[in-house]
Order: structure tokens, then sequence, then C-alpha cells
């Protein structure tokens, strides 16, 4: 599904990325764990789209298509689904219209024809329940005055809603308590299937007991130092990224 | 033999004999050659107006060949500007190129009086529709709130016109006690150069509130003057312009506060994108005796592209000394990481960006009381 080769990429002129390589297939989760500031929400980003970054060389094929040529609103058509890090407040817009609104841009790519105010009340009622986001909050402005953890489970509430074909996790453990990260953990447990794939970015190996991944990626100074199963994780829990550096 | 000329038209020709340039601080950042260029078809006159239909609004519609006006309902007069003696009209403090020009040319304009006591049912619009190349109106209007009623104004300024011009005076008298809201739409189409002044006098205990919505227009000036010179009167000005291409929007408000315990409540949004250019100057004067005085002014601007501009000036003349007076003027960018945010999800950056603006101006627009008002204002937004 998703093929990166030699993918590097810099911010104001700094290189962050120096040749990363990553294949994941439909029905995987990876882990992509490392140290602060060797890259993992560079990738994240990256994948996504931003601006910010320029891609100097490399490639990235999603699905057969070249993201690297698609612009950010056309990888989230594709199917590219980024949970931020910092979910962004946009006072003045609501949850709910800005839900519908991508919902339908999305399914127009598609070739599907737009949602029904009940269709789409409905889906909002059922996915909301499966992170316990209070409904109240679909009402509201985006992100408006949400705690850290109203924050996490509305982006996952909103993948649940788009159903993503590749869900990227950007620490979506940081600022979550266990109750929280149980919850939003379910949700993505709940997505998976046959058909998609999930890629966490974390820290910690907390968030991986409960999103069980099939493959842990340590990225270390731009690149993928080091590939191994879910016991990967504890070891580095244990030992700390030192013993991967050296 | 002719009458000779009086001395308020001879100050006001040796005044019109040149246009203001942008040396003159009212006008920097508005150049006026290309009005004084214009070519302009001779003036109409309305007289007596043609009875108008409609039953949700009361409406007086200013065309280029005639006006129309509705069967006034109890509590509301509607005259003929033209008609009225000379002791009819209120006095006025006339200043600036705009107010001359008109005091010398208007072709007429609506005299509307609101009796004293009654609240009328239906909004009034007054419907101003330009239209053909060279087309010029020139209008003043003056509206007589009496004590303790209540009404609710539209001002529309709609149409199309190529090199064309408009100039419309609009004088509120509010009596003491007596509420007004205005809600006024500026959507003009092609080169058509607006030029619009309100005057609002206000007594004691009365409430103004006006709304400024400019839309795409090519050029537009709005003068909003307010006179609060009855105790704990209150005002409010509030604004959202949108400019693209290579439109000037350029809006000045001046509030007088002449009496003590008023209060006055300015918010004004500006939106350019294109080559747009859009200026707010918003002035506010305390005077002397005028203790107990709220005024708060709020400015914000986006620039939606690096050819775009605003020119923001607040000013805040203050002579007495217990007041609480505050100013504030912003001008930045669309939130870069909003915009991302949503395109991530989905919505195309057109989409989004519009989805940013329309929240930028909704805390404006939100208190927008006429219907029709806010549906054109959204329809603008999902064209």
């Amino acid at each position: 599904m998703l093929e990166i080769k030699s993918l590097c990429a810099s911010i104001n002129g700094t290189e962050i990325l120096k040749g990363l390589n990553l294949s994941i297939k439909a029905g995987e989760v990876h882990a992509i764990m490392g140290p602060n500031g060797t890259g993992k929400s560079t990738l994240a980003s990256v994948l996504a789209g931003k601006e910010d970054y320029e891609v100097t060389s490399g490639e990235i094929s999603f699905d057969g298509k070249n993201l690297l040529e698609l612009s950010v609103e056309d990888r989230a058509r594709e199917g590219v689904f980024l949970a931020f890090q910092y979910p962004v407040e946009i006072p003045g817009v609501s949850n709910v219209n800005f839900l519908k609104t991508a919902m339908n841009e999305i399914r127009e790519h598609r070739g599907l024809p737009a949602l029904s105010a009940k269709e789409f009340l409905t889906l909002v009622k059922e996915k909301s329940a499966l992170v316990e986001l209070d409904a109240s909050l679909a009402s509201r402005a985006v992100n408006e005055g949400f705690s850290g953890g109203e924050k996490k489970r509305n982006e996952i509430f909103q993948m649940a809603m788009l159903e993503p074909k590749l869900a990227i996790l950007d620490e979506t453990d940081s600022g979550l308590d266990i109750d929280a990260l149980r919850t939003v953990a379910q949700g993505v447990n709940t997505l998976k299937t046959g058909q998609n794939a999930t890629l966490v970015i974390t820290h910690y190996q907390r968030l991986l007991e409960y999103i069980v991944p099939d493959f842990v990626h340590v990225l270390f100074d731009g690149r993928i130092v080091k590939t191994g199963g879910k016991e990967l994780a504890l070891e580095l829990e244990d030992k700390g990224y030192d013993w991967v550096k050296a | 033999m002719p009458e000779p000329l009086s001395r308020e038209a001879k100050d006001g020709i040796e005044r019109l004999a040149s246009f203001p340039t942008t040396r003159d601080e009212a006008w920097k950042y508005t150049r006026l050659a290309r009005v004084a260029a214009l070519q302009l078809s001779p003036l109409a006159h309305y007289q007596q107006p043609e009875p108008s239909e409609c039953h949700e609004t009361i409406d007086v519609i200013f065309e280029q060949h005639g006006w129309f006006c509705a069967a006034p309902v109890e509590g509301l007069i509607i005259e003929s500007a033209g008609n009225l003696a000379p002791e009819d009209w209120q006095a006025c403090t006339t200043s600036g190129h705009v107010q001359y020009l008109n005091t010398l040319a208007a072709q007429g304009g609506a005299c509307l009086t609101i009796k004293a006591g009654y609240e009328i049912p239906k909004p009034i619009r007054i419907i101003h529709r330009v239209k053909g190349e060279n087309f010029a109106m020139v209008l003043h209007h003056q509206i007589n709130v009496e004590p303790h009623s209540k009404v609710q104004f539209e001002l529309l300024y709609e149409g199309q016109g190529q090199e064309a011009y408009a100039n419309i005076l609009v004088d509120f008298f509010i009596a003491e006690g007596a509420h007004v809201h205005v809600d006024k739409w500026q959507n003009t189409q092609g080169t058509h150069y607006g030029f619009y002044n309100e005057r609002i006098y206000q007594e004691r205990h009365s409430t103004f509130c006006l709304h400024t919505l400019t839309v795409n227009t090519h050029f537009t000036r709005n003068d909003v003057e307010v006179f609060s010179q009855g105790e704990a009167a209150h005002t409010k000005l509030y604004g959202v312009f949108l400019g693209g291409e290579n439109h000037l929007i350029d809006n000045h408000t001046f509030v007088h506060h002449m009496a003590p315990n008023g209060s006055s409540d300015e918010n004004y949004r500006g939106v350019m994108k294109g080559k747009a250019a859009g200026v707010f100057n918003g002035k506010v004067k305390v005077y002397q005796h005028a203790q107990k005085i709220n005024a708060f002014q709020s400015n914000r601007n986006l620039l939606l592209s690096s050819a775009a501009s605003i020119n923001a000036k607040p000013e805040l003349e203050i002579y007495a000394d217990d007041v609480k007076c505050s100013h504030g003027s912003t001008t930045g960018q669309l939130d870069a990481l909003a915009l991302f945010y949503l395109q991530a999800r989905g919505i195309s950056k057109e989409k989004a960006t519009e989805m940013l603006v329309g929240a930028f101006c909704a805390e404006v627009v939100e208190s927008v009381q006429s219907k029709h008002i806010q549906r054109a204002f959204a329809a603008y937004f999902t064209s």
C-alpha cells in the first residue's frame, strides 16, 4: 500500500530525513519509535503533504500513485489520514460542518453521492460513541476549548468518519491519561480491517500495549536503523535508545 | 433674474473646485483621479414616487428613472425629500468633499419619519439599484426617528454600472429613547464608484446599531459619523469588507461622545485578496464633559495574497478623565495550520479558505438582523 524509498526531506534547509525506507501492506500495523528530533513527526508531515517540508529526493508511492505529486487534500481523498499530534483549534467553524464538508468532498472524489443530513447524523452518532466523544462536542467549533483528551478522541472520531486506507497516528498517546489512551486505542483497533493499515508514531511503548504492531521500526537520525516485531518495543523500553544508536 | 447663490452653495463650489488628494489625511489611501475623470450622464430628478408592492418589508426603491415606494404603515410617513420645505431639513454639520457635492447636486431622496412611540413591524428597505454606463445617483435621505419609537432598516446598494457614480447621504435623527437598527449591504458590480455617508444624531437613551457589509465592490468609500449628543446613548458600528481583484474599500468612522454615560462599540473585519486595498480609519472623540464613556474599537484584517493591502488607523481623542476606551487593530494572514488541518481532511484549499474567512467574519455577520442580507452574504461564499 505504502512504499517509501530513500526519502530525504528538509525544513528551512536542514535535512531531517536522510534516506528513509519503509513498506506497509494492507492489514498491517507499523510502529515508528525513536528519540526526540529524529524525524518521526517530519515523516508524518511529509506523508500528509505539509508545505513547510521540502522533499529533496526519494519516492513515496501510495496504492501505485505518486503521493508526492498529490495536493494535501487529494492525499486525504485517496485515503491518507493524519491524526495530529497537536489538533488545530478553528474558532467559528463547527465540527459538524467541517466533517460534513470533508466527507462530501472525499465522497465526490470517489464518485459517491453526497450524504443526506440524516445519513450523516446517524454516522456521527455511531462513530462518536466509538471513542466515547460527547455528542455535544460535535456542534462546537473544531477543537476549540476541547481538553487534550477530547482533541485526541476527536481525531479518532474523524478517522472513523472518513474511513482512511492509511491512518498515521502522530504521538496520539501524548497528553492522554490511561483511560483515554485505552478508549482511543480501542477505537483504532475497531476500525482495523484487512484493507487498511495503521502507522503509529510514538515515543513510548505504552500505546503499543493497546495497539499491537506487526512491525516496530526505530527511527534515528533520519533513517530507520532497526526493524523488528512487537518485542522490539519492549526491548527499547528496557534498554533505551542508546542501545540502538551504538 | 436668477437668485444669487447662497453662501453655503458658494462655499461648496469653492471646495469642489478641486478633488482632495492623497495629501489630504482623510483621503490618504484613496485616489480620486479616476472619479474626477468620470463622464457622467445628466442627473434625473426624483419627485413623486410610484407605488411598490412587497409584503415582508416596506420598500423604497431608487432606480435609474424614478423611485418607488410602498404604502406607509401606521406610524410611518414617507415623503419625497425634493418636496421638503427648507425648514423641514434638520440642521447638520456638512463637512468634506463628498458631502458638499451631495448638497449641491442631490437629485432628491426619501424623507422618512417614524412617529413617536411606534414600533414599525416590518423592516424598511431603502434599495438603490445601479444600472448602466456613466450612471450617476446623488441622493440625500433624511430619517427622523421620533421619541421612544423602534425601527429596523436595510440600506441596499446593488446592480451593475460601468464608469458609474453614486453619492448617497443618509441622515438619522434619533430622538430620546428611540432604537434604530440598520443593516447595510453593498454589492454593486462593475466599475462603480460609490460614496456613502451616514450622519447619525443620537439623543439621550437612544440606541443605534449599524452593520456595513461590503462585498466585492470596485470602489467604495463609507463615512459614518455619529454625534452621540444625548446622555446614555449607545452606538454599535459593525462592518465586514471583502475585496478582490483591484477593488478599493475604504471605511471611515467617527464617533463623537458629547454627553456622559454613553457607549460605542466598533468591530470591523476586512479580508482582502488579489490586488485589493482596504482601509479602516476609526476615530473616537470623547468631549470634556462626556464622563463615564465606554468606547471600544476592534479592527481585524486578513490578507489572502501578497499584493493585497490594508491600511488601518485607529484614533482616540479623549478630553474627559473618567472614561474607558480601548482600540486594537491587527492585520495578518490566514492561519496556515488551520488551512493545513482542513486540507488534510480532504477539503480543497479554496473551500478551506472560504470556511476560514467565513468564520473570521461570523462574529460580525451573526448579529445582522436582515435575513435577506444574511442570505446574500452566505450566497457570496458558496458561489
